[in-house]
């Protein structure tokens, strides 16, 4: 092999504490190197230009550069090598710069490292295998799971783009929490009136399958070529049927069902559509409140449903579709608030959260809008609204900030002034967090016009007072004064936690998620809407806390990704991937069990079981290379060869 | 089971008749207790906010004699004692804090101390609510309590252990037992503000005062108590609790032992009923025998 | 290659490509002063990082290896470094009876965006090599020779085997034999001392077959040859584990097999008594008894008490039933078996890092690399490939050096890992006598210590411990950095 090994200064970035000539010069000592350099500025272009120069005046077959992080310049270099017809795998990097010049002050001991460093590069250069990608057909179609605001995005921009979509929802519409809201800030428009269209579009468009009351069972597959197993949960309604005329609800005898539609402020009935707007506007009936599903005689919805579409022995189906990417839109749960005692464990009904309160604002809510405490049907006059219940809480293991309680905190006391316009409201806050556009002037409207009372501090108890209201004690750490506030309704701004079952799912999609649930992106800053298994993206607060204008744009965001995907017929793979070496393969299978992507399987080789890499769905992890005994799985461009001659190069004394 | 008694200070003096009921209780539910030979202060105030190693030699003593005298647990009708014993123990934990500790004792701590108990918390574990309701002779039915626990029964919870630390719900589970209506009462753990009771009377008159408010807004007949420095506080100065509220109460409040002992059956005197300051002469007129007592 | 800086010592990091080689390149940018010792080898996930590297570097003179990857969760490729928390943690434990430093060696996560972590880590761990001695050289040890012997009663008494039973296993044979290919069982081989494996094919074969406690060969090391077969095979209590453990791997097909299992009580450790018998021509006669073992060599009967002769992995045995079995012979002892340290680990446990060190530097010498552990071992499923003997992965030169003999028996432990029933085949069959069982009774022992109990070949359907993870590892406590 000719190896050319080019020792960079970085400016003084490198030659400030590393002898880079001496390091050449010892590294033109080393096996198979028949040219060292050390140029100033390598990555630049006459840099570059003197890679390729050299590799044709000396015929090198093999490049070092030892510089900065590969994280950094190893694709730059990769395509350098390439164009003067190396492999860009013939190519190897020391990291000099972040891992010795700028961590170490000792020019002898730095310069030692280096020389080492590029030792070790070129000795796992010398084991080096050129290395190709292949190429593979795309399923042009994505999956969107999740139909709040971000997966509709999401999904309309997929499908105007031209990409069919299907779309899976958990509830029996979509619409997600901001169906639920009765304004959004900071402009104070109905959040139906804006979502509404969005989601009729949804139904509408030619290129979107929804399956609403679904969920994602199965996923097997790879980025271009993922099948994906829905569940259609029972609804015990023939949908094809259901016209969504709502005769069986007005007639069901059954009216104590929890509505999880209003958040529990009020029943509803057995069967059901969530509300008037709802896509798909179907029926469903909930098994556990339903006469006739719990073995009493009752039938009554079948009987007056004009179409005949209640089918009361209707089982779960399976479905499978293949896509080439999917999107998880998963959204957020509020936290269970009833573990705060302070607050009273969830005992007194005129204590709410900020949610319920929307749907008691809402004109399309149990109450049509108008604001009346659960406990008596009062209007209330004075109300306290208590932030951060769950959020910002390390007590509670839940460190972070849900991010958009400040505003919508904000929102409902404004409207709750338009509402009741001789009412008081009080704000306990920890911070007043309003960083977007027009948020900050929001915030001060309600202050400032409104008259809420913003009080900063937290609060250490409510009770009844035994009168009929509520007594709200805390503290005005301004003031640093004890407060106590007599209420007529406490509205608490629970903290969002990741969606029930996004650990499960993630898993199901072989994405990492942080110690909370929400999923981890592929990178904090530069890449916030991919995730570490390609072809899978992020939109919404599934990610991480956000807001409407934020999971909108991170909807679109994520289709932007599905399109740029799609843009290609083909997809190329990566080659730095797993081969099995079918000579050494006894079939025991420890690979297959450990495979985090499931891409190993087992053939029959003339009568032999062996292992077998599915080679577009292989990550290039190693695990498989760690664990096969007999070293007959091996990982491209990491080898156990090649990680012996780095530990030999630095251990064989 | 070996079960050492400490009464604290306060049992010999303020809260007589707290301990009065207590050793009736005990006694007529078969819990035999010894009262530990020679014992002294807790150092629970004002030792404690002087020096952690004299409150804590102080409390070291009367543990060591327990331990010395081969008690299995070292029972307390005081919050305030056990919450000094708990953080004592904890604290000896530390060899270097145990030095100091020995270092101000006649003979070192034992090195192996009875786990500590209240009272309450006893009874409730020796006795449950069935067998209660067995014992019981008297029915508590119209009587309308609420259960006040304190601060200090429930707080530091990774100290005390006792309950849901906000929402403690023993003496009610008891009480229900024995026929009686127990309120929900959301400041059963609120301060009641008695350390104050000397430099800051109006705080304390104010703190008080919400929780007899409460109680009275409630409907409740009497609230019912488990620390002398509480009791002492809501009923002896109940008025001027009535004077900052502008609003008179007269709620009697009793320990929980003195209901529970009149429900035993045991006669009013035997109990202390009469050191109450605000007295219950008017509830006791509702209590009736049992009507279909099963053992009787 | 060039040399270490004086006041440096030798530390070796495996970093992951996506968490710890970034945190280690934002100390960088964030300019974080660390010490100059360590080189870091780029890996692309912890997972990658197979603990033979690791002791490998150890061997060859490393004073340290750090090995960093994603935090738990955080895991690029989604769970490597889940398994890779176990495989290493294991290690953590091996190296002390290896007579390596466990404090040389520390696993950690580090995410992309830790730099202080990173540097605080770094810094600590080279302070902590510093306050080491350097590593000492494998070679130039001082060896250390003990008699490896100590004496243990064994929890079953041992007894001969019934008179009756091998007339019984032979008429069973006898119904089975034409609805099977072969039946694997043993004959006398040079002397009645040497019991070998024998292959039944034919009703005549039954004359040869041999059945008493030099029985000793473990005859599950020949099943997955016959895979597709149907074969028919002798099986004790503890052979019938390492057939769970290749039913496990899918190796063998349970409905090829018929199990004959027969009840044990206990095998002779041959390989002991040749020793004590010394060099002989003929072997004339052997008797074995319940209290006494009477050989006659070159015309002079010696006599044993064959309590003091059994192998010591049947000393801690409680029970000889079979986990499968087809023809059940004679009557079982059931219990379970309580964890008796084997001799030779007992030994061990006795010694100080150093002279465990210097133990192995002197009884390593002797191995003549015949492999005879290996081939003998049930679990050693790779048969032809073991990379000892491979050039492509080339973990071993031919060379013969003391530490890639060592380097060898670690090899063969690693890979036993959660697999190994503890038959002791390997140390009875070294023609040389190196107690390598014990290597592999520690790391038994170890095994059931980190993962709650587990006890490899009790259950067909039981995941391997190093084969899966757990998001919460019970037993695993990981290093804070304060």
């Amino acid at each position: 092999m000719r190896i050319g090994v080019f020792i960079c200064h970085c400016g003084s970035n490198i030659a400030g504490t590393v002898d880079c000539a001496r390091v050449a010069s010892l590294a033109a000592g080393y096996p198979d190197v028949v040219y060292a350099t050390y140029p100033m500025y390598t990555c630049a272009e006459p840099g570059q230009a003197a890679i390729e120069q050299a590799i044709h005046e000396h015929r090198l077959d093999g490049v070092v550069v030892a510089s900065c992080s590969p994280r950094m310049h190893e694709p730059t270099f990769r395509k350098t090598v390439e164009r003067a017809g190396l492999n860009p795998y013939m190519f190897e990097m020391a990291n000099i710069r972040e891992h010795v010049s700028w961590i170490g002050r000792d020019i002898e001991a730095n310069t030692h490292k280096a020389a080492e460093l590029v030792l070790l590069a070129v000795e796992k250069l010398r084991r080096n295998r050129p290395l190709y990608s292949r190429e593979f057909p795309v399923t042009r179609r994505v999956l969107i799971i999740g139909g709040g605001v971000a997966g509709i995005q999401a999904a309309l921009d997929c499908a105007e783009g031209g990409i069919p979509v299907v779309l899976v929802e958990r509830e029996a519409t979509i619409g997600g929490k901001m169906a639920k809201l009765d304004k959004t800030f900071p402009t104070v428009d109905c959040s139906a009136c804006i979502l509404g269209p969005k989601m009729v579009d949804v139904a509408q468009h030619p290129l979107i399958t929804l399956y609403a009351h679904a969920e994602v069972e199965e996923i097997s597959g790879y980025v271009g070529n993922f099948s994906v197993k829905i569940r259609k949960r029972a609804t015990y309604v023939d949908w094809s049927k259901c016209t969504g005329c709502g005769t069986c609800m007005e007639k069901c005898p059954s009216k104590k069902a929890t509505d999880r539609f209003n958040e529990g402020i009020a029943t509803t009935t057995a069967i059901t559509i969530a509300f008037p707007q709802a896509i798909p506007k179907k029926a469903v009936i909930a098994k556990d409140f339903c006469r006739q599903l719990s073995g009493k005689k009752c039938g009554v919805c079948a009987k007056v449903c004009p179409t005949g579409a209640i089918d009361y022995d209707m089982q779960d189906t399976f479905v499978t579709e293949n896509v080439g990417s999917i999107v998880a839109a998963t959204g957020y749960d509020l936290m269970d608030w009833t573990v705060y005692g302070q607050y009273g464990h969830g005992r007194y009904p005129d204590v709410i959260s900020s949610l319920a309160y929307e749907r008691l604002m809402n004109a399309s809510g149990p109450t049509e809008g108008h604001i009346l405490r659960p406990s008596d049907g009062r209007e209330p006059k004075s109300i306290v609204f208590v932030q951060c219940v769950g959020s910002r809480d390390p007590s509670l293991n839940r460190p972070y900030c849900s991010g958009f309680c400040c505003m919508y905190t904000a929102k409902q006391a404004i409207l709750t002034k338009d509402h009741i316009p001789d009412s008081q409201s009080y704000v306990f806050y920890m911070d007043i967090r309003a960083p977007g556009k027009m948020y900050d002037e929001f915030t001060r409207r309600a202050q400032e016009e409104y008259g809420t009372q913003y009080i900063r501090g937290r609060v250490s108890q409510i009770f009844p007072n035994g009168k009929g209201q509520l007594t709200v004690m805390g503290m005005d750490t301004l003031l640093g004064k004890p407060v106590e506030i007599t209420a007529d309704l406490v509205v608490l701004a629970v903290g969002i936690e990741a969606s029930r079952g996004a650990r499960e799912l993630a898993e199901k999609l072989r994405i990492s998620y942080d110690a909370y649930g929400f999923f981890m992106e592929s990178h904090v800053k530069l890449k916030p809407v991919e995730t570490n298994t390609a072809g899978v993206f992020l939109a919404g607060v599934c990610q991480g806390a956000k807001d409407i204008p934020a999971s909108v744009a991170q909807g679109s965001a994520a289709a932007a990704k599905v399109l740029t995907l799609f843009a290609r017929d083909c997809l190329a793979s990566n080659p730095q991937i797993a081969h099995v070496d079918n000579k050494r393969c006894v079939g025991c299978g420890k690979c297959v069990r450990c495979c985090p992507f499931g891409a190993i399987s087992t053939c029959t080789v003339r009568g032999e079981e062996k292992a077998e890499v599915i080679e577009t769905m292989c990550q290039g992890c190693g695990l498989c290379t760690a664990t096969c005994p007999q070293g007959a799985i091996q990982l491209a461009h990491a080898t156990d060869d090649q990680i012996l001659a780095e530990v030999d190069a630095l251990c064989q004394i | 089971m070996h079960l050492a008694y400490f009464p604290g200070c306060s049992a010999k003096g303020s809260s007589l008749d707290y301990e009065l009921s207590t050793q009736a209780v005990l006694n007529a539910l078969g819990i035999t207790v010894w009262e530990i030979d020679d014992w002294n202060c807790c150092g629970s105030t004002p030792a404690h906010a002087v020096s952690t190693e004299l409150s804590s030699a102080l409390c070291a003593r009367n543990l060591d004699l327990a331990a010395k005298a081969g008690a299995d647990q070292l029972l307390t009708p005081c919050p305030s004692c056990l919450s000094n014993f708990r953080a004592t123990a904890k604290r000896l934990e530390d060899p270097d804090f145990r030095e100091k500790v020995n270092a101000l004792l006649d003979t070192p701590c034992a090195e192996t101390l009875p786990p500590t108990s209240s009272v309450l918390q006893a009874i409730g574990e020796l006795v449950d609510c069935e067998t209660l309701a067995k014992k019981a002779t008297i029915s508590l039915k119209g009587l309308k309590l609420v259960a006040y626990y304190g601060c200090l029964m429930s707080r530091p919870p990774e100290l005390m252990h006792f309950e849901d630390p906000e929402n403690p719900m023993l003496i009610e589970r008891m009480l229900e037992a024995l026929g009686a209506e127990m309120l929900d009462f959301p400041l059963k753990t609120a301060c009641c503000g008695a350390a104050f009771g000397i430099p800051k009377r109006p705080l304390t008159a104010q703190n008080s005062g919400r929780i007899l408010e409460l109680a009275a807004n409630l409907g409740a007949d009497a609230i019912v108590t488990c620390c002398p420095l509480c009791q002492m506080n809501l009923d002896l100065r109940q008025a001027q609790a009535e004077k900052a509220m502008g609003r008179h109460f007269g709620l009697p409040v009793p320990y929980f032992t003195q209901i529970l002992g009149l429900a035993l059956g045991i006669a009013p005197q035997d109990l202390g009923l009469a050191k109450l300051v605000v007295p219950m002469d008017a509830l006791l007129p509702k209590l009736a025998p049992k009507t279909s007592a099963p053992n009787a | 290659m060039p040399d270490i800086a004086k006041t440096e010592r030798r530390i070796v990091g495996f970093l992951c490509n996506w968490c710890s080689y970034g945190g280690a390149d934002t100390a960088g940018v964030a300019r974080a002063n660390q010490p100059t010792d360590l080189r870091i080898i780029r890996v692309p996930c912890s997972g990658r990082v197979n603990p033979l590297f690791v002791v490998r570097a150890l061997l060859h003179g490393a004073d340290g290896v750090l090995v960093s990857g994603c935090h738990p969760r955080d895991c690029h490729y989604s769970t490597g470094n889940f398994y890779a928390r176990r495989r290493l943690e294991l290690l953590k434990h091996f190296l002390p009876i290896l007579g390596i430093d466990p404090a040389r060696f520390a696993y950690t996560w580090v995410s992309a965006s830790e730099g202080q972590r990173w540097q605080h880590v770094v810094t600590r761990f080279t302070e902590e090599i510093h306050a080491l001695e350097p590593a000492p050289h494998f070679e130039e040890l001082e060896p250390l020779y003990l008699s490896q012997r100590q004496s243990t009663e064994p929890k079953r008494p041992f007894m001969p085997q019934p008179p009756d039973l091998l007339a019984k296993l032979k008429e069973e044979i006898r119904t089975h034999l034409p609805e099977l290919d072969c039946v694997l069982g043993w004959q006398k081989g040079r002397d009645a001392l040497h019991a070998v494996p024998f292959f039944l094919r034919q009703e005549e074969d039954l004359e040869r077959l041999s059945l008493d406690a030099t029985c000793h060969n473990s005859l599950v090391r020949y099943l997955p040859e016959y895979k597709g077969k149907k074969v028919g095979i002798i099986v004790r209590g503890c052979e019938s584990r390492a057939l769970v453990e290749l039913l496990q791997e899918g190796l063998i097909a349970r409905e090829d097999l018929h199990i004959f299992a027969i009840p044990c009580h206990g095998l002779l450790d041959v390989a002991r008594l040749e020793e004590e018998l010394g060099r002989y021509q003929h072997l004339e006669n052997l008797v074995i008894e319940q209290d006494s073992l009477r050989i006659t060599v070159d015309g002079k009967e010696r006599s044993f008490s064959p309590q003091a002769f059994l192998r010591s992995t049947c000393l801690g045995c409680a029970s000889d039933e079979p986990v499968l079995a087809d023809t059940c012979l004679g009557s079982f002892t059931a219990g379970e078996s309580t964890p008796v340290t084997a001799p030779e680990l007992a030994l061990l446990d006795g010694l100080n890092l150093t002279e465990r060190l210097r133990f192995w530097r002197g009884v390593m010498d002797r191995c003549i690399r015949c492999y005879s552990c290996r081939n003998s071992c049930p679990m050693c499923v790779c048969h032809d490939h073991c990379i000892a003997e491979s050039r492509q992965p080339h973990w071993q030169s031919a060379e013969h050096s003391v530490t890639e003999k060592f380097f060898f028996q670690i090899i063969h432990a690693l890979h036993l890992a959660g697999r190994c029933t503890g038959c002791g085949e390997c140390q009875t069959n070294c023609p040389v006598g190196i107690p390598i069982f014990a290597l592999r009774a520690h790391l038994n022992r170890v095994i059931a210590e980190l993962f709650s109990g587990y006890q490899a070949g009790r259950d067909a359907q039981a995941v391997p411990p190093l084969l899966s993870y757990m998001v919460d590892e019970a037993n695993i406590q990981e290093r804070e950095w304060q």
